[in-house]
């Protein structure tokens, strides 16, 4: 059994709109220099349900392959991925991969899972928090010709199937495919296990495998759908706060504010 | 390649609302791509509503295999309607399943995708769209450069359109093909919640609980409040990630696009993934123990404190003034 984990290095989502900024072309949201960059959480979650179907793999025989296509790779970001058990990491570094431009990322992975002789698995998070595009995977099962199974919170492997339960908006679904096939994972499925303290020393010492994006041959060509600007949303609004000797008297002024200003009806209306 | 196909997306049957977004959105374009006809994919539709759109043809592919939110079949069927029709735009819902099979219609038409669009532009050939990224925080310019465009049109960007007195469409029965290679993956069960009270979408007030709760217990309180003032309780993603609430609970990027009169947020702090689901609430009200939580800079009123206090005292106002 062969899982190639797919995951991308994004600057960190929780950072404030005020710490962002924007390149001098006005293409591309740069992270904050104060804050260091992060593997995209979905994709957290993908290697967490990786590292599960390891656990329970009869003989232990399946093997992680931590893959990511990116630029300026924080080596101490991204081998987090070993430290939690993968048993490698792969980094393809150009910047033809800061894009948006998820046809051309998804071509890329597809000739990267190829070059590292292919999988049985493919897990990817539902999106990455950079641009939310949430497309590379489905186009990535559509390059492959595989099937794709989307927004998975529980993954698992039997008799050369798949099985998911994915998440709905009003509740959920089993689904399955033959493998191999392409999976991607939502947050529901938990977070990404924290690595053991002597797991994160070991890792120092290890390096991650490297590709170019020349050995992927794959044609950066002009991409269907183009970002030609990016302005960041800041909003502020004036708040009026409401106080009290202690939290129960701000709690009923509010009650009383929200009530007169004909914001709510305590009858229900 | 000309005109504009809307995929209206059923559940047992019956059109789903994000279907007059759709049709909104739609219109916005008529004028330059020509006539508007709609798609519903599914089984025993009942499309009276769709032929009072104004559309000028509805499309109507029925299968069994269209029950399910099932991205292949549904694909497939519209694949091969796309390449008798050749539209030059299909509009989307912005669902689960109308995100997935976008992109992939996308790319199996050779066009390009425009999701979550805010604004739509047709100038040179080209459409240009607006759209949030970076969870909200910031927004993108996208120009789509190949034929069809694929749109996915925001939750609330467009006002829904109202149905028109006539059922001026005429109808077209499509056998949908779908052909067995294209069914790679098979649903197995199908579980649903119990149907909220009322619809977080629908909701004029919503009471929302974040990770600051701590538990699902709080949630009973936040259900009684809700219950006083006519309103729906919503959460952020960590308590539905930990199981407290159901997932169809969750506002925000990955959950629902809210926009109540007023939203009150509790123990949220007010990243920007959630706040996209719910700024467009007319009055947000926050209560959080850190007066520097991100929420207090998108509210209008705001009560720095512990709800364990807060609240318990807003629910006996309530009573005292009811
Ligand atoms: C791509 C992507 C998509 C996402 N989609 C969504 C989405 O759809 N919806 C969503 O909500 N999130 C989403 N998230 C997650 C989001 O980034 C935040 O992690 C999440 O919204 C935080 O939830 P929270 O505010 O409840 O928790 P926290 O950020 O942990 O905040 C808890 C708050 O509670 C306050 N608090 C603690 N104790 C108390 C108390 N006793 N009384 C009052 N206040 C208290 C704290 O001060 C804090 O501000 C997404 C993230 C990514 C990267």
């Amino acid at each position: 059994m062969r899982i190639i984990v797919c995951i991308k290095q994004v600057f960190d989502p929780l950072t404030p709109v005020n710490a962002l900024t924007i390149d001098s072309d006005r293409k591309k949201i740069l992270g904050s220099a104060y804050t260091p960059p992060v593997i995209n959480g979905y994709d957290e979650q993908a290697l967490e349900a990786a590292l599960r179907i390891k656990e329970n793999w009869p003989g232990g025989e399946c093997e992680i392959v931590a893959l990511s296509l990116g630029e300026r790779f924080k080596l101490d970001v991204m081998k987090k991925a070993l430290a939690v058990g993968a048993d490698e990491l792969v980094l393809v570094d150009d910047a033809a991969f800061d894009t948006a431009d998820s046809v051309f990322i998804a071509r890329a992975l597809a000739a990267a899972i190829h070059r590292l002789g292919g999988a049985d698995l493919v897990l990817c998070g539902r999106q990455a928090s950079d641009w939310d595009n949430a497309q590379a995977p489905l186009l990535l099962g559509e390059m492959l010709g595989w099937p794709c199974l989307t927004l998975a919170r529980r993954v698992e492997v039997r008799n050369g199937r798949v099985e998911v339960e994915r998440v709905l908006s009003d509740g959920s679904q089993v689904m399955e495919s033959n493998l191999p096939a392409v999976v991607t994972v939502t947050s529901e499925l938990g977070e990404l296990r924290f690595p053991p303290a002597r797991a994160r020393l070991q890792v120092a010492r290890r390096r991650p495998k490297e590709m170019t994006l020349k050995e992927l041959n794959v044609e950066i060509g002009s991409p269907a759908a183009e970002v030609i600007d990016v302005s960041l949303l800041k909003v502020e609004r004036e708040c009026q706060y409401i106080g009290g000797a202690n939290g129960a008297e701000a709690g009923r002024r509010l009650a009383e504010t929200l009530i007169d200003a004909g914001l709510i009806s305590p009858n229900g209306g | 390649m000309a005109g504009i196909l809307i995929f209206a997306e059923t559940d047992a049957g019956a059109i789903l609302p994000n279907f007059w977004e759709q049709v909104a959105a739609a219109r916005t374009l008529a004028p330059q791509l020509g006539s508007v006809s709609v798609a519903a994919l599914g089984w025993q539709i009942k499309t009276d509503e769709a032929l009072r759109s104004g559309a000028e043809a509805v499309y109507v592919l029925e299968d069994e295999r269209l029950t399910e939110p099932w991205p292949d079949a549904h694909l497939s069927a519209l694949e091969s309607l796309c390449h008798e029709l050749h539209p030059a735009m299909i509009v989307m819902p912005r669902t689960t399943l109308g995100m997935e099979v976008a992109a992939r219609l996308a790319f199996r038409l050779g066009g390009a995708l425009a999701q979550d669009a805010m604004t739509l532009q047709l100038a040179d050939d080209a459409l240009t769209i607006t759209r949030p990224v970076a969870g909200g925080a910031a927004s993108a310019t996208v120009r789509l450069n190949r034929a069809p465009w694929i749109v996915v049109p925001r939750s609330g960007a467009f006002t829904p359109a109202e149905p028109g007195a006539e059922a001026s469409a005429k109808v077209v029965s499509v056998q949908p093909s779908i052909s067995d290679a294209a069914l790679k993956t098979r649903c197995v069960s199908r579980a649903r919640q119990e149907g909220e009270t009322i619809s977080l979408e629908r909701a004029r007030v919503i009471i929302s609980g974040g990770r600051g709760l701590d538990g699902p217990e709080p949630f009973q309180l936040l259900h009684r409040i809700a219950d006083a003032i006519g309103g729906a309780v919503g959460a952020s993603r960590p308590p539905c990630d930990s199981g407290w609430v159901p997932t169809s609970y969750q506002i925000g990027l990955t959950g629902k696009m809210v926009s109540p009169e007023v939203y009150i947020a509790v123990g949220i702090s007010g990243a920007t993934q959630h706040t996209t689901g719910c700024s467009s609430a007319r009055t947000i009200v926050a209560i959080n123990t850190d007066k520097d939580a991100p929420i207090f800079r998108m509210a209008t009123y705001g009560v720095v404190g512990d709800w364990k206090e807060v609240l318990p005292a807003f629910h006996a106002a309530l009573a005292d003034r009811g």
